[in-house]
């Protein structure tokens, strides 16, 4: 095995520019497996993560007018079991209107038990100007409805219903989610607040849940509904209200997936036909090892060799150049407003799989070669001189 | 001494639609110790025997023995153990390894039965290219040296593992008449210091007239096996 690994060695770099050739070869391979691969990765977790980075992943829910009146004993069980729950609140919601003077604009209370809703929403660190609630018809609003009512902090303003009930708040901040939904319209404040307003009776509308592992959240879904075990309550889940998007999703994965196997095959087929060449021009060496007592086996081997050492070169480098490549999308390609079109998402076991891939493609490439040279005969190499 | 090669009713014919027959039926000993001439005509079938005779190529029929084995019985791994310990080869073409130097060159056959070079290796090796005359240009790359040079290195690589016997099909057929002579006169002191059977294929009859034994070959048959040294004395 050193022999062999000592020939290799020697053959590439008695060779070299065919050496750097190939090198270069799997390394251009690499680098755009690299790219697209964290390029589409990037998108994929910038758009999950505005979809349900501050949302709730699962939620219960009632169609009773009275609201979920267990919710404590509900939240208890669910926080008590193993699915992997980073967080938990109830809440009440509703339509109405925030009324100024003379305009009124629609809105959409969001009550929370503030202090476990941090955990989905982070609304301290989405305030910009004034401060968290923190006694009853304290309010924080959308900055954009702020902005469109001519509302300052420590305004007080009437939120109204359809059915006609009016209540007093005074607004303690502003809210910026860069999401123009929640800037126009969200009103923010503490589920008692919420819950006088609405008219429920110590229960609230929904418990909204957050979970480790976002992509099972069908499958914690189905087991709260089981933990919770009303048929009166409904469990829903982010994928079912957002299959269209993981759909979309999946055929990007897919369509990257075929690039980066095409890539892969186009390299493959370039180090195979570059390390056949080699085995010809070498077919002298090969012989006179024969000739010298070298076995097939070893024989074979220097050439996998070469394919494990170019797979090596080829990916160190492929990497290098695939990393430079993102970082630089992830630089200069940018918005308007400065944050870069695609967010930079490294995967280290991704970059370490295609680069553990173009080792094993190229030993693979090395596959045929390393066989011709095990046939080779001596008498082959001196018959044809 | 006892026969270091015997080959018995050996027949080589190349082709399978259009069969060449090359040898007939060659029946040979090779005494172990002996100093060896092939001779004969271009395309006589001496490069035919000589690869048989050093189990590089497979006889069409007849058996083969080389240091009391029959080739036939070997496996490939005991074949190229037997190559790589009792047999050195030196070819026309010398086929160093361009990739390596001189004295890598001639460690190569100890390198390939997979043991580690020591010193006394080591020492030996530059022992040999002192003997070859080539300790000035050891570390030369293959082709960095000159064809006499490179052949005198392919000997001392063909003499690295101490193998009985040493095969050589025209060594010096690229060479000026000044080293033709300087390498049998290396392979003629190997012979007689170290006991090595030598088989030399050669054009020169002055060279095959200083072996023990001429083999001439004509039209694949074994014409004349004399002892010309013994004659001349
Ligand atoms: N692979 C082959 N297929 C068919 N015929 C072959 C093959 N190799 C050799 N021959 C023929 O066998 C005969 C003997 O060849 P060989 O090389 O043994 O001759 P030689 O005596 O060494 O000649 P030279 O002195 O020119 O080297 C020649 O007629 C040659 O054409
Ligand atoms: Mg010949």
């Amino acid at each position: 095995m050193r022999l062999s690994l000592q020939i290799a060695n020697r053959f590439l770099r008695f060779s070299k520019g065919q050496t750097i050739l190939i090198a270069l070869g799997i390394a251009v391979g690499v680098s755009v497996q690299v790219f697209i691969g964290l390029l589409i990765q990037g998108l994929q977790d910038g758009l999950i993560d505005t979809t349900i980075g501050n949302a709730a992943h699962i939620t219960v829910s009632t169609d009773d007018s009275k609201g979920i009146d267990n919710y404590s004993q509900i939240i208890n069980d669910i926080e008590g079991s193993d699915l992997g729950i980073t967080a938990i609140t109830p809440s009440i919601t509703g339509n109405g209107f925030l009324k100024n003077d003379e305009t009124s604009e629609p809105i959409f209370v969001k009550g929370y038990d503030l202090a476990s809703a941090e955990g989905i929403y982070e609304f301290a660190d989405r305030i910009s100007e004034g401060r968290l609630p923190r006694s009853n018809n304290e309010v924080l609003i959308g900055i954009g409805l702020a902005d469109n009512l001519g509302v300052l902090v420590n305004d007080t303003t009437d939120i109204f219903l359809v059915d006609g009930t009016l209540k007093e708040v005074m607004v303690v901040g502003f809210l910026d989610f860069n999401v123009s939904v929640i800037n126009n319209g969200w009103v923010v404040t503490g589920i008692d607040t919420a819950s006088s307003l609405f008219g429920y009776e110590n229960a609230v509308g929904t418990i909204e849940i957050q979970v480790d592992q976002v992509f099972e959240a069908d499958a914690i879904g189905a087991k709260v509904a089981q933990i919770v075990n009303n048929d009166k309550l409904i469990v829903d889940n982010w994928k079912d209200q957002n299959a269209e998007l993981l759909s979309g999703l999946n055929g990007q994965s897919i369509s990257s997936l075929m690039i980066q196997i095409f890539v892969l095959v186009a390299v493959v087929l370039g180090i195979a036909s570059v390390l056949a060449i080699t085995v010809i021009q070498k077919s002298k060496q090969i012989g006179i090892l024969k000739a010298m007592g070298i076995t097939d086996g070893k024989a074979s081997s220097i050439f996998l060799l070469q394919g494990f050492i170019l797979g090596i070169i080829g990916a160190a480098l492929g990497i290098l150049f695939g990393l430079l490549l993102s970082y630089a999308f992830a630089t200069f390609a940018l918005n308007p407003d400065g944050t870069p079109v695609i967010p930079l998402s490294i995967n280290y076991n991704f970059i370490l799989t295609s680069g553990m891939i173009a080792v094993v493609s190229a030993m693979i490439a090395s596959v045929m070669p390393a066989r011709r040279s095990s046939k080779l005969t001596t008498i082959e190499v001196i018959r044809n001189g | 001494m006892g026969n270091i090669i015997e080959i018995r009713n050996v027949n080589k014919i190349y082709g399978s639609t259009v069969k060449t027959q090359v040898l007939h039926d060659i029946s040979l000993d090779i005494e172990a110790g002996s100093f060896n001439a092939i001779i004969g005509e271009s395309g006589s079938g001496k490069s035919t025997l000589l690869n048989i005779l050093g189990s590089l190529d497979d006889p069409t029929d007849g058996y083969i023995r080389i240091d009391n084995r029959q080739i036939s019985e070997l496996s490939k791994k005991e074949l190229a153990l037997l190559r790589n310990e009792t047999i050195g080869f030196v070819f026309q073409f010398h086929y160093l390894l361009p990739e390596f130097t001189a004295i890598e060159n001639v460690l190569m056959p100890y390198k390939i039965k997979g043991k580690k070079v020591t010193g006394e290796i080591m020492a030996r090796a530059n022992e040999l290219m002192e003997m070859v005359g080539l300790s000035d240009v050891k570390h030369n790359l293959a082709n960095n040296m000159s064809g006499g040079q490179q052949q005198r290195t392919a000997i001392a690589r063909a003499l690295m593992n101490n193998p009985k016997i040493i095969l050589a099909d025209e060594p010096t057929g690229n060479l000026d008449s000044g080293s033709t002579e300087v390498i049998y006169e290396l392979m003629r002191s190997v012979n007689k210091e170290m006991g090595t059977t030598f088989i030399t294929i050669t054009h020169d009859q002055r060279i095959a007239d200083k072996a023990d034994r001429i083999i001439e070959i004509v039209d694949g048959r074994v014409m004349e096996s004399r002892r010309p040294a013994l004659e001349a004395v």
